[in-house]
């Protein structure tokens, strides 16, 4: 177990450097860090629900300015790795639910420990201004890199708090009643609802957009009418969207 | 110093494109930026001066405060290197590298934010996130392949363009038209959130409700769900609150009976 979360806080602080310090090529976001980690620790599932429904969360929670997101990251790779140690084979829905929940104890933290890094980085900056000679480009290079172990050791050191404080709540859930089990499991089918909603409230200025019920129509009758293959109905919504959004635009 | 040491190549720019993957290395609230834009173009400045007090002089004035949105960071890039290498030839002077600079990473900077991470982002991951919803484990895979073969490649074409054009903003609004594909990737976002609630009988068989109720009125439910939640979200609730919020009701349905 201690191995397992060890390893947790290595891979974690490595996919945690995607989000800010290196290239940002998505794989921090919430749909493919869940996934990627419910592999390695052998719950695929628990990482996929975890995962698809944090990034409808958080998805629209971006970095503007000098304002820092919640890190939906580690809320991500926590969850999926909690739900996959505290119940080896297989994590059931109350427990992915219960996981989730967690995850609002972890946002003002991980907010927090965002921003005292960024203070600290400034440091980094004032260290190389002062050099001179043949020094600043090693310096320089030494300076900005040093920021991707400071960015590291911020995630890494959450998923060593997170990670066993979340198995030892999950221990003390599983002897919660049967009703909070239940609750939990209805908590999860909620939450792509709520993603949703954020994502309906930050694209669009209406309550019931038009564009939306098209998707809404067109997957209804398609997939639930017609029994289309799922990801046939999603390629069509996608195409009703696209062209009616450019004969709207031609218009 | 002969002109022909102030040639910039593919290979100078693809080198100062690949530091810029590290701009936000050091990211700090005061100079954000600045120490990941020096470090991006440290190399050309290298080649451009190298007289070891007018490279040092360059390379800290670079040092200075900057920001804006990291991809598009790439076409200022392109654009300085482009200005550096004039004002080394004594085309340019200063104030045309320092005035380029600060015009453009504000307006770049709300004008990525908007594209990649207010439309393009949220559209592929809304279309990976419908995938995994309705039992598709490669969905992931789809959405890392797509946002980075449209990431990568304009992060690569505007840093071109940058050094191409100098920095002309209104060439690369015209030839990326950004705030048109905008607007199609928000609406078609739309559509596929939708297509995502239409589809609730078909999600993962974790989140269906066999036989609870016909498909066609739980998706309908789902979607009347979505309306009051956007409700009570313009009316100031926070995810974290109303995801709270949402365990409460969960709770208080289970002991009620309920489920």
């Amino acid at each position: 177990m201690i191995l397992s979360i060890v390893g947790i806080a290595i891979i974690g602080g490595l996919i945690g450097l995607d989000r800010t310090a290196v290239g940002q090529f998505m794989i921090s976001q919430p749909i493919v860090a869940g996934p990627m980690m419910g592999w390695v620790l052998g719950d695929m599932t628990a990482g996929l629900i975890i995962g698809a429904t944090l990034e409808l969360i958080w998805i629209l929670d971006v970095p503007v300015g000098t304002f820092v997101p919640a890190d939906s990251t580690i809320s991500a790779v926590s969850a999926t790795s909690i739900a996959a140690l505290g119940n080896p084979g297989g994590a059931p829905l109350s427990v992915i639910g219960m996981c989730l929940l967690l995850t609002t104890a972890m946002t003002l933290a991980t907010m927090k420990a965002d921003g005292l890094i960024r203070q600290w980085n400034s440091r980094i900056v004032e260290g190389v201004e002062g050099v001179q000679g043949q020094q600043i480009r090693m310096r320089l290079t030494r300076a900005h890199l040093s920021g991707l172990v400071v960015f590291f050791l911020k995630s890494s050191v959450l998923y060593l708090i997170f990670v066993p404080t979340g198995i030892a709540a999950l221990k003390i859930f599983h002897y919660m009643p049967e009703n909070v089990h239940r609750a939990m499991s209805l908590f999860v089918k909620f939450l792509p609802l709520l993603g949703v909603a954020l994502m309906v409230r930050r694209l669009s200025i209406k309550i019931i957009d038009l564009f939306m019920l098209s998707g809404f129509v067109t997957a209804a009758v398609m997939g639930q009418m017609f029994h289309a293959p799922a990801s046939v109905v999603v390629l069509l919504t996608l195409a009703v969207g696209w062209f009616g959004a450019r004969y709207r635009e031609q218009g | 110093m002969s002109k022909d040491n102030k040639e910039i190549g593919t290979i100078d720019l693809l080198r100062v494109f690949a530091r810029g993957l590290l701009i936000q290395a050091s990211w700090s609230f005061e100079r954000m930026q600045s120490l990941g834009f020096a470090y991006a173009i440290e190399p050309v400045l290298r080649k451009l001066y190298p007289v070891q007090a007018e490279y040092e002089s360059r390379l800290k004035l670079h040092m200075g405060y900057f920001n804006t949105q990291p991809y598009l960071a790439s076409f200022i890039l392109g654009a300085v290197v482009r200005l550096e290498q004039d004002r080394a030839l004594g085309i340019k002077t200063d104030a045309d590298v320092q005035g380029l600079k600060s015009s453009l990473m504000a307006p770049l900077g709300a004008l990525g934010d908007s594209f990649f991470w207010g439309s393009f982002k949220p559209l592929v991951a809304v279309t990976a996130a419908a995938l995994v919803m309705t039992g598709s484990w490669w969905a992931p895979l789809l959405f890392l392949v797509l946002y980075n073969i449209g990431h990568l490649g304009l992060r690569v074409s505007v840093l071109f363009r940058g050094y191409e054009t100098g920095g002309d903003a209104v060439d690369l609004m015209a030839r990326y038209r950004f705030t048109s594909w905008a607007r199609l990737f928000k609406v078609t976002s739309l559509a596929v959130l939708g297509g995502l609630l239409g589809m609730m009988p078909l999600w993962r068989t974790e989140f269906r409700n066999e036989g609870a109720m016909p498909g066609i009125i739980e998706a309908l439910a789902g979607m009347m769900i979505v309306l009051v939640l956007v409700e009570i979200l313009r009316r100031g609730g926070s995810p974290v609150k109303v995801m709270l919020g949402l365990a409460a009701v969960c709770l208080v349905l289970a002991y009620g009976g309920v489920i």
